[in-house]
């Protein structure tokens, strides 16, 4: 990038006394955090999810956190969406109107990397390229439940959970076979068909699941999994697996 | 105002207790995408289906490596990759708290050996991947025999073998004209 000299963008540089007061602010708050949610150009899900943590159901409040229609009053700052050009300024704005110290957040898949629109021509990538973040909460959108885990972890009340994981090939590292006793064939014959009625990914599992069940020669398993799921569509897609076990539909 | 205590009562406490009790999430729920580093073959399956780029792949002949990483901030929990995994090493988990404070904790890196082609040495796929390919063809009814035979060609590169192919075969005419020709003559 640097060959094309090309701009990089680079977030907004605290001096050293905010920074100070903001780690206070960080470990820990004693007093209610009032959130501003600041839109960078989102699709509005992030907006959705941030009031569906406020409703009776998951409650944000009882924590002392309140969503506030200002700036000028807010403790944190929730950046959703992947910095659009035209957001980007009003963004900047908000920034600059919220009283020093400030917790940002980057909020969803947007905020965090770009999300899926990380690599288009009006996109700043991520509301770390504008402004200094504490927290990123990844998610599309984060469901409530991680966005109040999310706040628990800007506030210093719980740890992040995710740490970074560095895997290298060991020496006799072997991919173990899926299904080594059912034939190739007949493995890609019932997945075929499982997913063209149930979908890709259901349809994968479902194939997994009966043909484990098979390979273990248990054919009343197969009955006590429909009764159990009581599912006529599942019935249904089973029941045209097992015809193509028997040999009797080609798939 | 008893009526009022006695509706609130039959209605309950609705508030879950999330933070304090883990939460149960719904059958289905798509969560962060946990790589079995054991079971993947390197193929890039998956980093041809993340429609946000959150898996990416890069190749290092000169080390001899390919790196394989998941960037969980970019990720949106489609599940493509774990549609399209051939040996189910991806699966989208449960877990849905993912919030750091650090972003480098947001990466998943695996880093897979290359395997060297035996005639001209270069890397040309991944070593895993060529296991799984014999262990595959075991399993369709090859014997163990068959394939110790056509171990030289399980490491040798398309390029090479098509090579191989065409000096093996140096007598037969190639050419279309010279066919002709001879057609002509007969």
């Amino acid at each position: 990038m640097n060959t094309f000299n090309h701009h990089v963008s680079q977030p907004i540089a605290l001096s050293d006394d905010a920074a100070r007061m903001k780690q206070t602010l960080l470990k820990d708050i004693k007093r209610s955090a009032y959130v501003y949610r600041v839109d960078c150009g989102g699709c509005n899900g992030c907006e959705i999810e941030i009031f569906s943590a406020i409703t009776p159901v998951f409650d944000a409040e009882r924590f002392g956190i309140k969503v506030v229609a200002s700036p000028r009053h807010a403790d944190i700052l929730l950046f959703t969406g992947a910095v659009t050009r035209a957001m980007r300024v009003p963004a900047l704005r908000a920034y600059a109107s919220a009283p020093d110290p400030k917790i940002c957040i980057s909020y969803g898949a947007c905020g965090v990397g770009g999300g899926i629109f990380h690599d288009l021509y009006c996109v700043w990538g991520g509301s770390d390229t504008i402004v200094p973040i504490d927290v990123w909460i990844p998610g599309c959108p984060p469901t409530p439940a991680a966005t109040i885990h999310g706040f628990a972890v800007a506030l210093g009340l719980l740890d992040q959970k995710l740490k970074g994981v560095e895997h290298v090939q060991g020496a006799d590292e072997k991919p173990a076979l899926i299904l080594p006793d059912i034939p190739l064939t007949l493995r890609v014959a019932v997945e075929r068909e499982a997913r063209r009625m149930a979908g890709y990914r259901q349809g994968g599992d479902i194939s997994h699941r009966f043909l484990t069940l098979l390979q273990h020669q248990d054919v009343g398993a197969v009955e006590a999994w429909l009764k159990q799921e009581h599912d006529p569509r599942l019935s249904e897609i089973v029941h045209r697996l097992s015809a193509v076990v028997a040999g009797e539909v080609v798939a | 105002m008893l009526k009022l205590f006695k509706t609130i009562l039959k209605a309950g406490e609705p508030t879950v207790k999330y933070p304090f009790k883990p939460l149960e999430v719904c059958p289905g729920f798509r969560g962060k995408p946990e790589l079995d580093p054991q079971q993947c073959i390197a193929c890039g399956a998956c980093t041809m289906a993340c429609p946000a780029n959150a898996l990416t792949m890069e190749t290092h002949p000169e080390s001899n490596e390919r790196i394989w990483q998941l960037f969980i901030g970019r990720c949106i929990f489609c599940g493509r990759c774990e549609e399209v995994c051939p040996t189910r090493a991806i699966r989208l988990s449960e877990d849905f708290e993912l919030a750091v404070t650090n972003k480098a904790d947001l990466y998943v890196n695996a880093v897979f050996r290359l395997q060297h082609c035996v005639a001209c040495q270069q890397p040309f796929t991944p070593e895993k991947s060529v296991r799984y390919a014999v262990e595959l063809l075991r399993q369709s009814g090859m014997s163990d025999e068959a394939l110790e035979g056509m171990a030289a060609q399980f490491s040798t590169c398309p390029a090479c073998k098509r090579k191989q192919a065409i000096s093996c075969h140096e007598k037969r005419t190639l050419s279309f004209a010279v066919v002709e020709k001879r057609h002509e003559h007969l």
